[in-house]
């Protein structure tokens, strides 16, 4: 259709005339004629100025769907939580129903070692319920037993909590070799120490991040910016938020979604600043939002943050997802400060330039070309965004090259570039759910639960989507926020941990069959931070290169298995290039496939394990 | 929308070998009409059903089947519209509009270098404005940087209103490396963009405050959409008067509109319409036979310019054009007694 020589929302504006009564005397009254239909597309489906409820969509028809490629996938998942042990539900908000917004972003998930045994242990967000403390409600960590179960270890560990939590980032803050845990949320953000012996210590205050009043945090990394070793922290908030000066459901007649009324937001409300804080290796930060120019960016809805090195300077730099307004990139300037650029380089928007519902991120290199590209996923009725990168002039939206377009049902939320099938090509994955548990009993066709996605790639910068070929969990239906990847049973493959509002977490163990080799890289930092956050490895296998990062937040609010693993396909052997955040590179030829191994700066491989790990439970 | 397929239309049957198409015949017409109007509603979808089965009754009709190839387009079922678009090549020859069209489809195929080869004759037709910047995207997705720069230049030259036009063109030069004209283009995309929501903002409250306000109130929070120069925005106020009987105050800004715009079919129709409400038909003559003469197959404004030529006692010449209507829309009762009434009043005649 010719576009407009306006925007799509003006373009749109309609006032249908209904067939008037035409009388070919004068009419005695002009107001005898039939009403107008008023529509006024602008009003009523553009304008997001009026329409406090929601996330903006851009209300897209999906691409036709071609033939289906019929090659085979060999990866299946299966969701094994309740035979693991995860049978909490995770809390948040009230079920079937949701009064204000913060009842309906969820949480994020993390896979992590907390004790440093190899294997990966599970850390679940919650939340909790306005009226008051719900029986059962707290974060959750379990312990991994290695065969395929789980032991929720949290009242030893330290970690029963029960607030609106929201973001996790994992890192080894203080450098001694154990994880910590960062949690943002509504209210105030809590920091747990590590101690080393199973065991977590809420040093928040001492550590100087309590912030005045209450504030939404949501994306949260941990983030090495001025190269000195140390995990400084970065955080993004949502919306200025209290439950007394925003209307609940029903109070606000403009705050409905298809006639039913839903809760207000976030268009209604204020969008927040981001924060970063400098790590002073004491166990104290200094917030140095403002000389290091965070504040100078414009407010935003923002959700997931995400720190890497995309732009190959040898600098992170900060993308953080923002709901419904520019997505920021905050580009390391190599001084202590950033400037946001997400509009120079191609990240803000789409490729129309259109603002979207940002809310989960993946990182990955899905057409091995040796740079990072990013998948951010939006509203219903809008498609994810693949963005590619394109070197110097930054990334090129590649959405609909891609066939990612077929897809526009779900909103949208953690996601994920990983190779599940081990051919050497990454694939794409998202979970998703409704933000309106009340418009489905209404309107069935737009139900709360809705299925995951995957996006397999073929190979040739396109990708299809598998409905049901990669085993049943993938077609189950949850409402689901947070996504982290990583493999828990040490089998060669990428599983996937998955927050459901109100129903225990989803652990969808991968089974690839195949001939797919594959390798798994852990980094260990001795110059730059330990947990080695924000390096970058190059795998070269045949005639491909994969980017991949060690990151501290991605998909929605959550943390991936730091061990990168790389599918290689045909490949038996691989080169590696290494990028340490400290700006050291080092490389390792003809490394074996099907093997972990782990590196040291400065070292090289320090250790090789062979996995064949034990048969789960299930 | 409708203005451009009219333009289409035009630039496929207005000059070349094949002579004007006569409406389509019988109960076709009346697919026609149902489906123009559900264009008019944007039901592109059910607009398409409709042609379809007008096509079924009168299979060579060329604007019936451009309609219908255009409806598919906008639903998106690129195969459909595109095996549409390559019959009426076929019929037609390598026609403007269709290559604009195919070239459209091409480009969402991801099939540049046929995009290009179909839209790069369109580049400079003043008929299809935003060609260049279909053309631009196809040569900036093909890594054609430089020529995917002049299209959008001129693209932004041809609509500098448009804030997606910036969008791009900042790209380019960022790809380019040329950082202050990047800076200069997505600040104008960010002041466009801004410059939407406020006009879309400002509608909300024009709409909100026609509908419980006193006129001369509301009039104050109208006013504000208005921006000479800017045809549509200028309709759009006229619009929101009309929809709410301030026939008056619509008339102003859609005069502004039709001289910004003359091939705007929503100007004139609307411009018309008010002016016959307001019974100042010698006036609404001429926009409604623009309107018509730009969207021929629109029911309401066959209706309004017949009863305007009726006020103005010229029957005769009514009678065609409400005849024309009937066709469109045989189900509407009235029309059909107007008809009848108007034939048995032109035969006492004579």
């Amino acid at each position: 259709m010719p576009r407009g020589r306006i925007g799509p929302g003006l373009a749109k504006l309609k006032i249908a005339q209904q067939q008037r009564q035409i009388s070919m005397q004068y009419p005695k009254d002009c107001k005898q004629f039939m009403t107008r239909r008023d529509l006024l597309w602008l009003l009523a489906a553009g304008a997001r100025a009026q329409q406090p409820a929601g996330m903006a969509s851009r209300g897209l028809v999906p691409q036709a769907r071609g033939k289906p490629s019929g090659l085979p996938f060999h990866a299946r998942f299966t969701d094994i939580a309740e035979l693991a042990g995860l049978r909490a539900p995770v809390i948040y908000g009230p079920e079937g129903r949701v009064d204000y917004i913060v009842e309906s972003m969820g949480c994020g998930v993390a896979f992590f070692d907390y004790d440093n045994d190899g294997w990966l242990d599970l850390f679940v967000l919650s939340g909790t319920r306005r009226e008051g403390p719900a029986p059962g409600a707290t974060n959750r960590l379990y312990r991994n037993n290695r065969d395929g179960t789980f032991t929720d270890v949290t009242r030893e560990a330290g970690l029963t909590r029960q607030d609106w939590a929201c973001g996790v980032t994992i890192g080894d803050y203080n450098n001694d070799g154990f994880d910590d845990i960062f949690i943002s949320q509504w209210g105030q953000n809590v920091l747990y120490r590590n101690n080393g012996n199973g065991t977590f210590t809420d040093v928040t205050r001492e550590a100087g991040l309590l912030h005045p009043g209450i504030r939404w945090g949501t994306g949260c990394t941990w983030i090495d910016y001025n190269r000195d070793g140390l995990l400084d922290l970065f955080i993004a908030h949502y919306v200025v938020f209290d439950f007394q000066s925003v209307p609940a459901t029903g109070r606000n007649p403009k705050c409905n979604f298809l006639g039913v009324p839903v809760y207000c937001g976030p268009m209604s409300l204020q969008p927040e600043r981001c924060m970063l804080y400098r790590n002073n290796g004491d166990g104290t930060f200094t917030d140095v939002t403002q000389s290091a120019g965070i504040d100078r960016a414009a407010p935003t809805f923002g959700l997931t943050a995400m720190a890497a090195d995309f732009l190959g300077t040898g600098w992170p730099d900060i993308y953080v997802a923002s709901d419904s307004t520019p997505s920021l990139l905050f580009r390391n300037q190599r001084d202590g400060s950033f400037a946001e650029q997400g509009l120079q380089l191609g990240l803000a928007v789409n490729e129309d330039g259109a603002e979207q519902s940002g809310m989960g991120l993946g990182l990955g290199d899905f057409d091995t070309d040796g740079a990072l590209d990013l998948l951010k996923t939006h509203f219903s009725g809008d498609t994810a965004v693949l963005y590619r990168n394109i070197g110097r002039g930054g990334f090129e939206d590649v959405t609909l090259r891609a066939g990612l377009g077929v897809e526009t049902r779900y909103v949208s939320w953690g996601a994920g570039i990983q190779d599940f099938d081990n051919d050497g090509l990454p694939d794409l994955f998202w979970a998703t759910g409704s933000v309106y548990p009340e418009v489905e009993k209404v309107h069935p066709e737009y139900p709360f639960r809705t299925p995951r996605v995957l996006f397999r790639n073929l190979g040739n910068g396109r990708f299809e989507e598998l409905l049901s070929a990669a085993g049943p969990a993938i077609a189950e239906s949850h409402c689901s926020r947070g996504v982290a990847f990583g493999d828990f049973d040490n089998d060669g493959d990428v599983d996937i941990l998955i927050m459901n509002v109100n129903e225990p977490p989803s652990l969808l163990r991968n089974d690839v069959s195949g001939s797919g080799h594959w390798l798994k890289v852990k980094l260990v930092g001795t110059k730059s931070n330990r947990s080695a956050i924000g390096a970058t490895v190059i795998v070269t296998y045949g005639r491909r290169r994969q980017a991949q990062a060690v990151t501290a937040q991605s998909g929605y609010l959550s943390v991936n298995d730091r061990r990168l693993h790389f599918g290689l396909g045909a490949a038996q052997s691989a080169d590696l290039e290494i990028r340490w955040p400290s700006g050291l590179r080092e490389s390792v030829k003809a490394v074996a496939a099907d093997r972990l191994i782990a590196i040291r700066e400065g070292e090289g491989v320090v250790k090789v394990e062979s996995f064949g790990g034990p048969r789960t439970a299930a | 929308m409708r203005a451009v397929l009219a333009v289409c239309i035009v630039l496929l049957l207005g000059t070349g070998e094949t002579t004007a198409q006569s409406p389509a015949r019988g109960d076709a017409a009346a697919h026609v009409g149902r489906a123009v109007r559900l264009m008019q509603d944007r039901q592109f979808s059910e607009a398409a059903a409709e042609f379809a089965q007008a096509l079924a009754i009168d299979p060579n009709n060329d604007v019936v089947r451009i309609q219908y190839a255009t409806c598919l387009f906008a639903t998106q079922r690129d195969e459909e519209a595109r095996k549409q678009f390559e019959i009426e090549r076929q019929r037609l020859g390598d026609r403007p509009g269709l290559n604009y069209y195919l070239g459209r489809l091409d480009l969402r195929a991801n099939d540049f270098t046929a995009a290009i080869k179909k839209l790069a004759p369109l580049e400079k037709d003043p008929a299809l404005s935003d060609a260049a910047f279909y053309l631009g995207v196809a040569y900036m997705s093909a890594g054609e940087q430089a020529r995917a720069l002049e299209c959008l230049v001129r693209a932004a030259r041809n609509n500098p209103r448009d804030p997606q036009v910036h969008y791009r063109l900042g790209r380019v030069y960022s790809m380019a490396g040329r950082a202050d004209d990047a800076d200069r283009e997505y600040q104008l995309y960010r002041d466009w963009q801004e410059s939407q929501r406020v006009a879309e903002q400002y509608g909300h409250e024009c709409r909100d405050a026609l509908r419980r306000q006193p006129l001369a109130q509301a009039r104050t929070v109208c006013q504000r959409i208005a921006d000479p120069k800017d045809s549509r925005l200028l309709v759009l106020l006229g619009e929101l008067y009309s929809a709410n009987g301030a026939f008056s105050d619509a008339v102003a800004p859609l005069q502004q509109a039709v001289k910004l715009d003359p091939e705007s079919f929503d100007a004139w129709n609307d411009l018309g319409s008010s002016l016959f409400w307001l019974k100042r038909y010698r006036e609404a003559l001429p926009p409604l036979r623009k309107a018509a003469s730009l969207n021929p197959q629109f029911f309401s404004t066959l209706t309004l310019l017949a009863s305007t030529l009726h006020a103005l006692g010229e029957d005769a010449a009514a009678l065609p054009v409400l005849e024309r209507a009937h066709n469109l829309n045989p189900d509407d009762a009235q029309v059909a007694s107007r008809l009848e009434r108007l034939r048995a009043a032109l035969k006492g005649k004579r």
